[in-house]
């Protein structure tokens, strides 16, 4: 048992952990369980087949629930799910979660109480020959029920860019995703991976409340309208995008630029760090050629779709305004509250993704420097 | 058929390769640790124990499967990488012993790279679903762009060699090493590598935005082999590096087998610290810079090599 129990710690250390954030005020806890796990020497999960613990910030309503059920769902095992209501519960939280991986016998009960296949699996095993899925015979027209291996009814056909019938997909991003605005879901209809229709919403919003920018701004937040919090959110988001982009070094230090915001760091020597990354991002030439031609929104578009002007050009320029922005916060010379104001509503994104493939999608709705989406769930009264 | 130059030693000793191979991919996974623990800011000791937390940690994860996988496949594709890579390192001689001395080694090795094509899209597919597939295909484009490019690359130092023997190509360094005169060819090869090794600039197939791609839905021993086999073909990379570009095992001083050795780890070393250093390449575009850039100039590189051979013969 010494071994079985010593080994069980050893890999516990390098846990890793899926953060969902419940829309809301929760930025600031899902940003502290973030900096705790790092800080014990874990991972973030980039997929719940990756995850050890699925830690969710903030309380979720009946939409995002559900979600986490399916995400659950997928964790391999040995699991653990905590709730973290707020930034000072974090430690406490991720202290549960490592006892938890570490009760042997809760976990092999947990692990029985499992199907051993997976849910949509409708008993008959061995139909190795499902995958014909994503042939081509849209046009063959049969009824989609009797061919529907697993469970999964097959891909419907469509005209594709080119005019050529394709089969469709419908693929759901969010709310449960890294990188991605706490909440948002974007409903995708795609044809390989180019998204050719979207419909975008936040989960468990109320219908009657205002639930983006425009009308309140984040409601009930703990940490009002600093220019430091403005300026570490500005972080975060770059943190994404980079992150997105595929450089690690960039996004790692933008994070604990972050960091630095929240920790109450000095404005001044926290401008000059946001310079300088800024400079790092404006001189690395494999970052300007393979974020250009991404979307580029010029002056015409923003008016169109009522975007402020800091998302004008492509992925790169948003990406060095987030900066800037971030900068001038620190400086005093953005105007903060207002700023919060002028954000991007989730009705827009459907326009702005439509026609991209995924990876690209992604780093569009990163670039627009979104802020967080509102929400009638407050961790307030929890 | 003149003699060789290097001497095939009994299979046996392939047991001591493949412990060879081991030790560079946790030599390089220690390495990423330190780096990546470094860059977080957690205390150093995480890093150094990481790997093997990690590995720890798979190996008591469950496997776990999807509605309707293509399990047979999907196994295959996880599981090939390291068989490929033990594959590579069996014609790399290690001075003057080799595993395998084939007279056509540099194509064993280019056949084996593209093998990875197979396996990294079957990972993807064999999952049965969206973002493993889409990661799949993210491979195939970014294999398109290199595969070529990284061919070409390999012709260079068999022509000054004229033999597709690898231990020939080493010993035909004994004045100059070729990646003093064939540097474009150099780092179109490094630039190979890490590309069939899905690593650094080239993991947009496992992509944060696709959550995490080929590997989205594998868990446990099935992941560990993969991340494992990635490592071993970066490895695998830089150490056949070592007799075609960098001299083989010549080196003042210490024997030929421990600057082989030598050698292999640092050009790995330079692959593990380049990993956080560059934003990825987007799989969309990457044709444009593989066929209009790296082609020309890999091609121009083969010109003046053969044009050199000519000369010199």
């Amino acid at each position: 048992m010494g071994l079985r129990e010593s080994l069980a710690r050893y890999a516990v250390r390098s846990a890793h952990v899926l953060v969902a954030e419940a829309p809301g005020a929760n930025w600031h806890t899902r940003v502290t369980v973030e900096r705790h796990v790092l800080a014990r020497g874990w991972r973030l999960a980039s997929s719940p087949a990756d995850a050890d613990v699925l830690a969710v910030c903030g309380v979720p309503g009946t939409e995002l629930a559900g979600a986490l059920d399916l995400v659950w769902d997928q964790l391999p095992g040995p699991r653990s799910r905590v709730r973290v209501d707020g930034p000072d519960t974090a430690a406490t939280a991720l202290e549960q979660a490592e006892r938890d991986l570490l009760d042997e016998s809760a976990q092999r009960d947990d692990s029985r109480s499992r199907p051993t296949t997976p849910d949509m699996d409708h008993g008959g095993d061995g139909d190795g020959d499902m995958d014909h899925g994503d042939m081509d015979h849209g046009d063959m027209d049969h009824g989609d029920m009797d061919m529907a291996p697993g469970g999964i009814p097959l891909a419907g056909g469509g005209q594709d860019r080119d005019g050529l019938e394709m089969d469709v997909l419908h693929l759901r991003l969010g709310p449960v995703l890294p990188y991605w605005p706490a909440g948002l879901v974007l409903r995708c209809s795609l044809q390989g991976d180019v998204i050719v229709e979207a419909e975008a919403h936040v989960v468990d919003a109320d219908p009657h409340a205002p639930h983006h920018g425009h009308a309140a701004g984040p409601i009930g937040n703990d940490d009002h309208d600093s220019a430091a919090i403005f300026a570490a959110r500005r972080c975060d988001n770059a943190a994404n995008l980079l992150a997105l982009a595929g450089w690690e070094e960039a996004a790692t230090r933008a994070r604990s630029l972050r960091d630095r915001l929240v920790d109450g760091a000095d404005a001044g020597v926290a401008a000059a760090s946001v310079a300088e990354l800024s400079r790092r991002v404006a001189r690395s030439r494999l970052l300007r050629w393979s974020l250009r031609r991404v979307r580029p929104l010029s002056e015409a578009d923003l008016e169109a779709h009522g975007l402020p002007s800091h998302l004008l050009g492509d992925p790169r320029d948003r990406l060095l305004a987030i900066l800037d922005r971030a900068r001038g916060a620190l400086h005093g010379s953005v105007d903060t509250s207002a700023a919060r104001r002028e954000g991007v509503t989730p009705g827009v994104l459907p326009h702005l993704v439509t026609g991209l493939d995924l990876a690209t999608a992604r780093l569009v709705v990163a670039s627009l420097d979104l802020e967080p989406l509102g929400t009638s769930q407050e961790p307030a009264h929890a | 058929m003149p003699d060789s130059t290097v001497t095939a030693i009994s299979p046996v000793w392939a047991l001591a390769g493949a412990t060879a191979l081991g030790l560079l991919v946790v030599l390089a996974a220690v390495l990423d640790g330190l780096l990546g623990a470094r860059a977080t800011g957690a205390a150093g000791s995480t890093g150094l124990r990481r790997p093997l937390a990690e590995a720890t940690r798979l190996l008591r994860q469950r496997r776990r499967t999807t509605v309707a996988a293509d399990r047979l496949l999907w196994r295959v594709g996880g599981a090939g990488l390291v068989v490929v890579a033990l594959m590579m390192v069996t014609v790399v001689p290690l001075g003057e012993w080799t595993l395998l001395d084939l007279d056509v080694g540099v194509m064993w090795f280019n056949a084996m790279d593209v093998i990875v094509w197979a396996l990294v899209w079957l990972t993807g597919w064999g999952a049965n679903s969206a973002n493993s597939l889409v990661g799949g295909y993210r491979f195939l484009a970014h294999g398109l762009g290199y595969e070529l490019p990284l061919m070409f690359a390999l012709v260079a130092p068999a022509v000054a060699a004229s033999s597709l023997n690898v231990g020939d190509v080493a010993a035909a360094q004994n004045r100059v090493w070729f990646v003093a005169w064939m540097p474009v060819a150099f780092a179109v090869y490094c630039l190979g590598v890490v590309a069939f090794s899905v690593w650094g600039p080239f993991s947009p197939a496992l992509g944060g935005d696709i959550a995490g791609g080929v590997r989205a839905e594998l868990s446990g021993v099935d992941r560990l082999l993969f991340d494992g086999g990635r490592y071993a073909l970066l490895a695998a990379g830089a150490a056949f590096a070592v007799p075609m570009f960098l001299g083989g095992g010549s080196g003042p001083l210490l024997p030929s087998e421990v600057w082989v050795v030598l050698k292999t780890a640092s050009l790995l070393g330079v692959f593990v610290w380049l990993r956080r250093k560059l934003p990825a390449v987007r799989p969309d575009v990457f044709m444009e810079l593989g066929w209009m850039v790296l082609l020309p100039a890999v091609l121009l590189q083969d010109l003046v090599v053969a044009v050199v051979v000519v000369w010199r013969g």
